[in-house]
């Protein structure tokens, strides 16, 4: 399930295949201004939008526009009796519905790719930096969980806590660490040998703060551009889970839930899955090429290529 | 050797703690399986208890799981508290239908993302090799849920090529080995062309090419050969991607696999069918890894010689 389990590990798990190949020597790297331009402008707006459908989803009045349902008009196209995206088959309309979807997607991507990453630096520093049992520990932990697909542990947590978006942030984050963990206890092993690791520590600065004062501040842009990706995954899953019932439940308005309500209804209107897909295939691809380039950006091999 | 022995070893050291886990994780999950055989506001308390005593609940969780684990290792894998099958019968058949599956959509992923990211590696700045990194980034992009609504919509509904659910003949077999098959094929194609291109520049190449060789066997054969190592390793991350995404896929498409069973009874709480699933799944990826990892090393005489063998 990408859906479900959108897998971060996978542009990731070959960091030397990938990001340290001398590719663009033979790609022609130089993006136009103009398109990143345009690409910040559609997050900001992205954003913006998610933003205010989480205030939205705070506020009575504004809420009641998302679930209040017309059954007077239903499956309404765009652009018919004053409805700009249409409605769905309670007759809400798809305005606010896609406003709310985006607001929840913003907050559960946002707040499991926050823990995804703080449990990865946590425990990529621990397994790089602090010694053979913590090493081994780290290890186990990381393979242990890369044996499970985040779908069951989703299942599970949605046993414990009820279904909703509490577990799908919670599952999400409890599998996604794994992969940026790796990432970092590999990045941490390197620096672990310079110099300036070695001259900190026969000064005696504690291993503690040797780890926040000169590791971390190494590790942020590699941070940076996961978080970006631990988000692009993180509202993949939200909607997959959803979609299959898992997540957001009843008149939420997650993008999960209008695509699976949109999958009844295929036969006879192709809107809602349009609209909500094209909506959330548009976010992740804005994202990704963010955090492509962004690893390019701080990626000195390609820097210097471009 | 040794370093096969440990770790291999190792894997078996992860499976059984996953086999812990999973255990604990669905016992402590509320509800169990009486509530969905009886129903509890009709039925004597007496024969609720009777029942749960009969399915093994009331014993102690170290003694629960004993039986459980002894059972798995004898080959006796129990019966599934839903439907009385043995859960051998149903891995068999469930078990067919995922592996058809997943095998198709990994040869489609391979065998179009190899050849494809060689090609685009060769002629890498034009245009094939543009539109090819556009589709990929797209399919790459695209969750595999909208693009399975997307393939139903064009194929099933609007073109009615082909059966959108279930599993009657091979022609169901095609849409969800597309869509399951979509992202690792991008990623595929993705990772070729980079090992390509960086093999293409490497010194060997125009050595090669001096010697008089031509460029189509250099590429095919001594190029491909040397970027096979990333694309090794990305097999094994592969076989758990799609492991994962088989769950959503087979749901989607009604396909009678693995993943829907699984699905199925984690949410009934049928424990002996949930945990050998899940146990299998784990088994599946931590043996992948593995082999990649084994492989990796008969791949390329720099790691195998290496003294580090961690």
């Amino acid at each position: 399930m990408n859906a479900a389990v959108p897998d971060p590990d996978e542009s990731t798990v070959l960091p030397s295949a990938q990001s340290s190949a001398p590719v663009a020597a033979a790609t022609p790297r130089r993006r136009s201004h103009l398109a990143d331009r345009l690409r910040l402008f559609a997050l900001m707006a992205y954003g913006l939008v998610g933003a205010f459908g989480l205030i939205a989803l705070r506020v009575p009045s504004l809420k009641r526009r998302m679930t209040d349902q017309d059954l007077s008009s239903t499956l309404l196209s765009p652009l018919s009796d004053g409805y700009l995206l249409g409605t769905d088959v309670l007759g809400r309309d798809f305005v606010w519905r896609l406003i709310g979807g985006l607001g929840v997607s913003l907050a559960v991507g946002l707040s499991a790719a926050a823990l995804s990453i703080g449990l990865g630096l946590l425990l990529g520093i621990l397994g790089g930096f602090y010694g053979r049992s913590a090493a081994a520990t780290t290890s186990v932990l990381i393979d242990l969980t890369w044996a499970f697909p985040a779908i069951l542990l989703a299942i599970v947590f949605a046993g414990w806590l009820g279904p909703g978006l509490r577990a799908v942030v919670l599952a999400l984050a409890l599998t996604g660490w794994a992969a940026f963990a790796r990432i970092v206890r590999g990045e941490v092993l390197s620096l672990r040998e310079r110099e300036f690791i070695a001259a900190a520590r026969v000064l005696g600065v504690p291993k503690r703060v040797v780890a926040v004062r000169h590791l971390i501040p190494n590790l942020i842009p590699l941070t940076l551009v996961m978080s970006v990706f631990f988000v692009a995954t993180s509202i993949v899953a939200e909607a997959g889970l959803s979609f299959l019932g898992l997540g957001a439940q009843g008149s939420t308005p997650s993008l999960g839930i209008i695509l699976s309500d949109g999958r009844d209804y295929l036969t006879v209107t192709a809107w809602p899955v349009v609209l909500a897909g094209g909506v959330l295939t548009g976010l992740v691809l804005l994202l990704n090429s963010l955090s492509d380039s962004l690893r390019d950006r701080f990626d000195p091999h390609r820097r210097h290529d471009a | 050797m040794r370093y096969a022995l440990g770790r291999v070893s190792y894997a078996v050291f992860i499976l059984l703690l996953a086999s812990v886990v999973t255990f604990l994780a669905l016992r402590a999950t509320p509800g169990n399986i009486s509530n969905s055989l009886i129903n509890p506001a009709t039925t004597p308390p007496e024969v609720i208890a009777e029942l749960r005593s009969d399915l093994g609940f009331d014993d102690s969780l170290p003694k629960q799981y004993w039986d459980h684990a002894s059972g798995v290792l004898t080959g006796d894998l129990g019966f599934s508290l839903s439907n009385r099958t043995p859960v051998s019968d149903l891995i068999k058949d469930a078990g067919l239908y995922t592996l058809a599956l997943a095998a198709a959509a990994f040869l489609i992923a391979f065998g179009l993302g190899v050849p494809f990211g060689m090609l685009s590696a060769i002629n890498a700045g034009g245009w094939f090799d543009r539109v090819l990194r556009l589709a990929c980034s797209v399919a790459q992009s695209i969750p595999n849920f909208v693009l399975a609504l997307v393939a139903v919509l064009i194929f099933g509904v609007k073109l009615g090529w082909l059966p959108v659910s279930g599993a009657n003949s091979w022609k169901s077999l095609v849409l969800p080995a597309v869509v399951l098959a979509a992202e690792p094929g991008a990623l595929t194609t993705r990772v070729t062309r980079t090992a390509v291109l960086e093999e293409l520049g490497a010194d060997y190449t125009r050595t090669l090419r001096s010697r008089g060789l031509t460029k189509r066997r250099i590429n095919w054969i001594h190029v491909l050969r040397n970027s096979l190592s990333p694309i090794i390793s990305l097999g094994a991350v592969q076989i758990r991607t799609l492991l994962g995404y088989t769950l959503v896929v087979e749901v989607i498409f009604r396909w009678p696999g693995l993943g829907t069973k699984l699905v199925d009874a984690v949410l009934d709480r049928d424990y002996p069918v949930a945990e050998v699933l899940a146990l299998l799944l784990a088994a599946v990826v931590v043996g992948s890894n593995t082999l990649s990892d084994l492989l990796y090393r008969w791949a390329d005489p720099r790691v195998r010689l290496s003294k580090s063998d961690t």
